[in-house]
This record gives structure tokens, sequence and C-alpha cells, in this order.
């Protein structure tokens, strides 16, 4: 039984590795998905584009503007008039227009002066960041304005909290920390959902499953001999992405175990993989493979938390993330790489993993064994 | 003698047309998957954060701390989760993950208030998400803005300067284009744009490479058919499918989410065309240039679906990605399209200031069937 099941795994491995442009593609997807993906998602604000039209043109507006500065707001150029700014913000060359009206600095003066920006909603999250940026510029510099003012009067200083900001894990805020990383674990679900199903789609559409089917391999076998080559593959491409690309290029700390991260991905791809045969096995061809793939990959990858924080989702998507391994494996990935949580922490991401990589398991044997009847 | 028209082409058309009927499961997949997908994120992937977990360690434990907790706990981004009596529980917490946002009130906080002196609390954000830790950031200051606002009038009455305004600088915020800041409006319309970069490419990078792998591909080479009446033949229906698509999300994205829409239809309808018809001839610029089913699926997954997401546009503003990522954004066509898309919706104003976007996916169409036509080579080996 050994060799049978050793026979059909050395098969697999060789049929996986004469693949040229397959292999080609789990590099490119390991390295430079994961490089381009590094720079690409990410909704924080930073060099927001604005637009400055200041009509007052005093020594109050010149300081007011000289807040609006990196690394939030980067000023991209200076409007003459009302219809310019139109423009600039039909074009979308502008995401945000600062105008400061002629009677700025003499308002000042009396304490009451205004000033309006206009911003481009389109982009809601970045707006709403923006607006509560300059509300807070706004606010502090009118508090030292007045402060100025009273100083004279009394004695310096008046009742006012700061909030000082620590930032833990990423003190600047380096979005390719977060998004270099959250790209090899995506690579991680994809490439393993893939590379299992396309294994199978293979075998069923140039009929060689019936073969497989008819000879003396039981179901299990011809199962683990699918998904074995890709759990020794793809965990060994994502700690090599890990630690070259990651780490080595956009300088992300590692901080956790790495033998952890290994063990536990390398249930998660074979969690995924049997999801990917379980697919695989529904479908007709490997045009309906991939749809379906993609019908459940997707919401899987939009609801794994990474995006939305799970505690801003609808009840009915929170819950049902639960049952996502992908929402575990980003909340693990990013607890112990990044964090440096031991298990103490991530137990129940590893249970759940665990725990649904069994039910998929099982789903998969199951539909073998009705396959092989 | 070639003849002219596109009857060959036609015929093509006919076949894959057929092809395509005769699997009801295949083309009801095709339409049904982005309607579903649509559907699914549309109404659940917010990109609004709020009831942010947050915690309080109040060393201070005066009328004024409690004040200023009361403006955490009434503001709807902010959920508190407990208040805690140490800095180190606190630390445990965000690493934890059960806190993501920890406020830390010092001992003489209302002390230094009541005696009109400045004070400050510490906010320590998990920045392992850096959107969400910039954001919980930014919340704290608005509800610290809020409660100095209210310390400064008190401050200013019980001086005998009433009269003094608190704010004597004041920002007035106008929202254009989506104006309550809704991010349906800017969520639906952008997994328009990604969806359908999704399937026409990943269902017609097929469409060749399915040939040759079955041998069929013979048929077409010694068929009087030219490499441009393939190309035409075998895109023809998939445009059409995918156009179908748009039509499909466009309807719900109007009827179903109740999407800002103010430009347009003829504009963005337009764009969908060229839109379809460049997405296709991707597919089949790849198809004719793999040896394997999968290996197209897989670039075309890597080359053109995984791209589409990240760069589009579809989270971020495309001024605010880095050198790198507005390199690759320019390459793609989903850029140029987000652009129609979200302008259609929600700016409106004519074709004038799509009309170089327009230009830029004909433009693509050209380039990539012309990459196609000379991957598709009639000769065996």
């Amino acid at each position: 039984m050994g060799s049978r099941l050793a026979a059909m795994i050395r098969k697999e491995w060789s049929q996986l590795f004469r693949d040229v442009p397959i292999l080609l593609f789990v590099v490119w997807a390991f390295t430079g998905a994961v490089y381009t993906g590094g720079h690409g998602i990410g909704s924080e604000l930073r060099n927001y584009p604005t637009l400055v039209l200041d009509l007052s043109r005093g020594p109050t507006s010149r300081e007011l503007l000289s807040r609006f500065r990196a690394p939030y707001f980067k000023v991209v150029g200076y409007a003459e008039s009302d219809a310019e700014v139109v423009r600039w913000l039909d074009a979308g060359r502008a995401s945000l227009a600062v105008v400061i009206p002629a009677d700025f600095e003499r308002r000042a003066q009396r304490g009451n002066a205004r000033f309006q920006v206009i911003s481009d909603g389109s982009q809601s999250m970045s707006a709403t960041i923006a607006g509560a940026h300059i509300a807070s510029i706004a606010g502090r510099y009118g508090v030292e304005l007045l402060e100025a003012r009273l100083g004279g009067t009394g004695r310096a200083g008046l009742p006012q909290v700061d909030a000082r900001v620590r930032v833990e894990y990423n003190p600047n805020l380096v979005e390719t920390w977060f998004s270099g990383l959250l790209e090899v674990l995506n690579q991680v679900t994809m490439i393993a959902m893939l590379l299992a199903a396309a294994a199978m789609v293979r075998e069923r559409e140039h009929g060689t499953l019936e073969h497989l089917l008819v000879s003396p391999l039981r179901p299990w076998e011809l199962f683990a001999a699918k998904v074995v080559p890709v759990v020794a593959l793809v965990p060994l491409a994502a700690l090599g992405s890990v630690f070259g690309i990651v780490h080595g290029v956009f300088g992300t700390p590692i901080r956790g175990s790495v033998a952890l991260f290994y063990a536990v991905s390398v249930v998660y791809v074979f969690a995924m993989a049997s999801l990917g045969l379980a697919i695989a096995m529904v479908a007709r061809n490997l045009g309906q493979a991939m749809l379906l793939l993609l019908l459940i990959l997707y919401p899987m990858m939009l609801l794994s938390g990474a995006f939305t924080p799970p505690e801003a989702m609808g009840p009915l998507m929170r819950y049902a993330g639960l049952l996502s391994p992908v929402r575990h494996y980003v909340d693990f990935g990013y607890q112990v790489l990044f964090k440096g949580n031991g298990l103490a922490y991530v137990w129940p991401d590893v249970l759940g993993i665990l725990g649904l990589g069994v039910i998929l398991f099982g789903i998969s044997v199951r539909r073998f064994a009705r396959l092989a009847r | 003698m070639r003849r002219l028209g596109l009857d060959r082409a036609v015929a093509i058309a006919r076949k894959e047309t057929r092809q395509l009927l005769r699997d009801p499961a295949y083309l009801g997949l095709a339409v049904v998957v982005p309607l579903l997908l649509i559907l699914l994120l549309g109404y659940q992937l917010s990109l609004d954060v709020k009831g942010l977990l947050v915690a309080v360690v109040d060393h201070d434990r005066s009328p004024w701390s409690r004040a200023y907790i009361d403006g955490v706990v009434h503001s709807e981004y902010f959920r508190l989760v407990g208040v805690l009596d140490s800095p180190e529980q606190a630390h445990e917490w965000i690493r934890s993950g059960r806190a993501r946002v920890v406020i830390d009130i010092p001992p003489d906080f209302g002390r230094r208030l009541s005696g009109g002196l400045s004070t400050s609390v510490g906010v320590t954000v998990d920045g392992s998400f850096p959107t969400r830790g910039q954001i919980g950031a930014g919340y704290v200051e608005a509800i610290s803005a809020l409660y100095n606002q209210r310390l400064l009038r008190e401050h200013l009455a019980s001086r005998g300067a009433g009269d003094a305004s608190p704010w004597p600088v004041q920002m007035e915020l106008a929202v254009w284009y989506n104006p309550t800041l809704e991010s349906k409006n800017f969520v639906v319309p952008g997994l328009l744009v990604v969806i359908l970069m999704i399937f026409p490419p990943l269902l017609s990078a097929l469409l060749i490479v399915r040939e040759r792998e079955s041998g069929t591909i013979l048929n077409l080479y010694c068929s009087p058919a030219g490499r441009w009446d393939i190309l035409v033949g075998k895109a023809l229906p998939y445009v059409a499918v995918s156009f179908l698509d748009f039509l499909v999300i466009f309807a719900a994205s109007i009827w179903l989410f109740r999407v800002r829409f103010v430009g347009e239809v003829w504009i963005l309808s337009t764009g969908a065309l060229l839109y379809s018809v460049c997405t296709v001839g991707l597919g089949l610029m790849i198809s004719a240039s793999t040896r394997s089913q999968l290996a197209a699926m897989l670039a075309t997954f890597l080359g053109a679906v995984a791209p589409a997401f990240t760069f589009s546009g579809i989270f971020t503003p495309a001024g605010s990605l880095d050198a790198v990522g507005r390199f690759v954004s320019r390459l793609i066509p989903a850029t140029y399209f987000m652009d129609v898309v979200r302008g259609s919706y929600l700016k409106g104003g004519g074709l004038a200031p799509y009309a170089p976007s327009l230009l830029v996916l004909a433009l693509y169409c050209g380039v990539v069937y012309v990459a196609a036509w000379l991957a598709l080579r009639k000769r065996l080996g």
C-alpha cells in the first residue's frame, strides 16, 4: 500500500515539476506579485492630492496652509479662481481643495475666520480621514491664535487635551509592511486552491481520471497524492517570500516563531487544497471549476478582516467569516509574524484552521469515495 | 482570393455561441457568479470603519476624565470594551487583539484642566493594520477636539471673555460628488470594474488553448479562416456575455443598491463596451501564447485579475499610490475604466472629462488584439 501511494505521489510530483509555466507562475506569485502587491492596496491617507486657492495671501493664511503637509497631504497646485478648482476636482487631479476667502486675515484678528474645504467624496474613506485631520489642524491653529491673544492678559496656556498617539508594531504606519504580508497570505490561499483544483480537473479533462479510479488506489490515496505536492511546495514558497520579499525588500520586522508559522501553514494549505479538490470534483471542466473557485475565493478574501475589521462588518458576515479559514489564517499570520505572538494567543485561530481543515478534508474524501463507486 | 466581409468571423462566432449555450451551467455561472459577487460584497463589504474596539486606562477617575470617556462612549466610531487598571493590561489587550486602541488618562488630568493648564492623554494604536490604526488615531483626535471645544468655552466664560469665540479659525467642509460619504457609492462602482476584469478574461483565456489541448485547433489551422477571423469570431460572444454582465451589475447598482448616478448612461456603456473588448482581448492574447489551459488561467489571474484588484483604485485614490504603484496602475486598463465609472456615477459632466480615458481604452484594445494576432501563428509545433 505504501509503495502504491508513493508511486502516485511521485507521479503528481513530477507532473507538477515538469510543468514549467506553472512553476514560473508560482514563483511569480510569491515574488513579483508580492512586491507589486505590497505597493498597492491601502486606503490610509498619504500624500492626499490637495489644491490651494488662497485669496487672502496674508501671514495667517500662509501659516494655516503650511500645516497641510506630508505625510498626509501633498499640495499639487495653486488655483487662481473658483472655476479652476472645479476643473481640478472634476478631472480628479486633486481630491481636496482648500479655499481661503479674501477677508480671512481681517476676520482672524477678530476671532471668527472661516475657510472652506472642498472634498471629493467619491473615495469616501479617504475623504472622511482627511476631513478629521483638517478639523484638528484648524482646531489646533485656532487654539494657538487664541493663546497668543489671551497671552497678554493672563498666564500662558489654556485647558486643552492633547492626544499623543503612539503606534505599536508599525510606528510609522508603513503600508508596505502590512500589504506585503497580506499579499503572501493571499497567495498561499489562491495558489493552494488553484494547484489542487487544476491537478484534478486535468485528469478529468484528459479522461485519465477513469484510469485512476479503476486502479487499485484507494480514494484517500488518490486524494493524498493530489494534495501532498501542494502541501510540500506552497508553505515553503510562502516562507521564502516572507524572508526574501517581505523582510528582505520591504524591511518588515519578523518578530514571531517561523516554525509555528510554517507548521500552521502546512495545515492551512492542506485545508485549502482539500477545498480546491472538492470544487474540482463538482465542476465538469476547468472553466466551471475556475468560476466556482472565484465565487468562493473572493468573498472569503474580502471578508477576511484585512480590508474591513470584523467588528465593523454586518453581523451576518462577522459570524460567517468565522467559517472561513482565510479569516483565521490572516489573523494568525499577522499575530505570529508581525506581533510576535505565540500559541498562547493564536490558539483559537489554529483551532479554527484545524477544525475547518478536518471538515473540508472529510467532505473531499467522501466525494472521492462516491466518485470511485 | 480573400473575400471582404466578416462572414468567416461570424461563422466562428456562431460556433462559439453554440458551444457556450450547450453548457448552460457554464453560461449560467458566467452571468450568475458576477451577480452573486456584487450582491454579497455590495451589501456586506462596508469600508466604513465603525465600532473600533477601544479600551481606556483611567488613572484619574475624576469628573473630568469621566466626561472625556463619555465622549468616547457616545462616538459611533468606537466601542468601549473595558476600563482597565494598568498600562500592562492595556498592552496585553492590544497584543491579543481585544482592543485596537487604548487611551491612557494620566493621574493629574482633572487637576491640570481645572487649574486651566493643558494636559495630554496617551493613545496607543495597534499598527498592524495601518489604515485602521490611522483612522483610530484620527477618531481620538476628533473626540479630543470636541472635548477641547467645550473646555475652552467654559474657560473663556469663567474668565469673563465669553464674547470671544473659542474657535477663531473654523473650517466649513463641503463634500462633492458623494455628499453623504456613503461607502456604497464608492464600493459598488469599484466592484463593477473589478468583476468585469475577473470573468471575461478568465473565460476567454481558455478559448484558444482549449482547442490546442484537445487538438481541434488543427481544424482552424486547415480552415480558410484567417487569424483575424478567428480572433474576432472567438471574441464576439464573450464580449456579449461581458456586456450582459455589465448591464446586470449596472441594473443592480441602480435599483438594488440605489447608488447615486449623475452621469450619462451612453458614456458609461461606451466605456463598458471598450473595456469588455479589451478584457476579452487580453484573455485571447494570453490564450494564444500559452500551452495549457491551466497556465492560461494562472497567467490571467496573476497578470490581469490581481493587478486590477490592487491598482485600479478600488480602495486607494490613485494620487496616494507610491511611484511603483502609480506606474503599474497606468499600465492596466482597469484604471482607465475606473475613471469613467467613478466619474459617470458620481461626477457626470459630459463627454469631455472622459474622452482621454476612453481613448486610452480604445488604444489598449488595438494593442491587445495585435499582440494576440502576433501570438496566434497558424502552424504546428
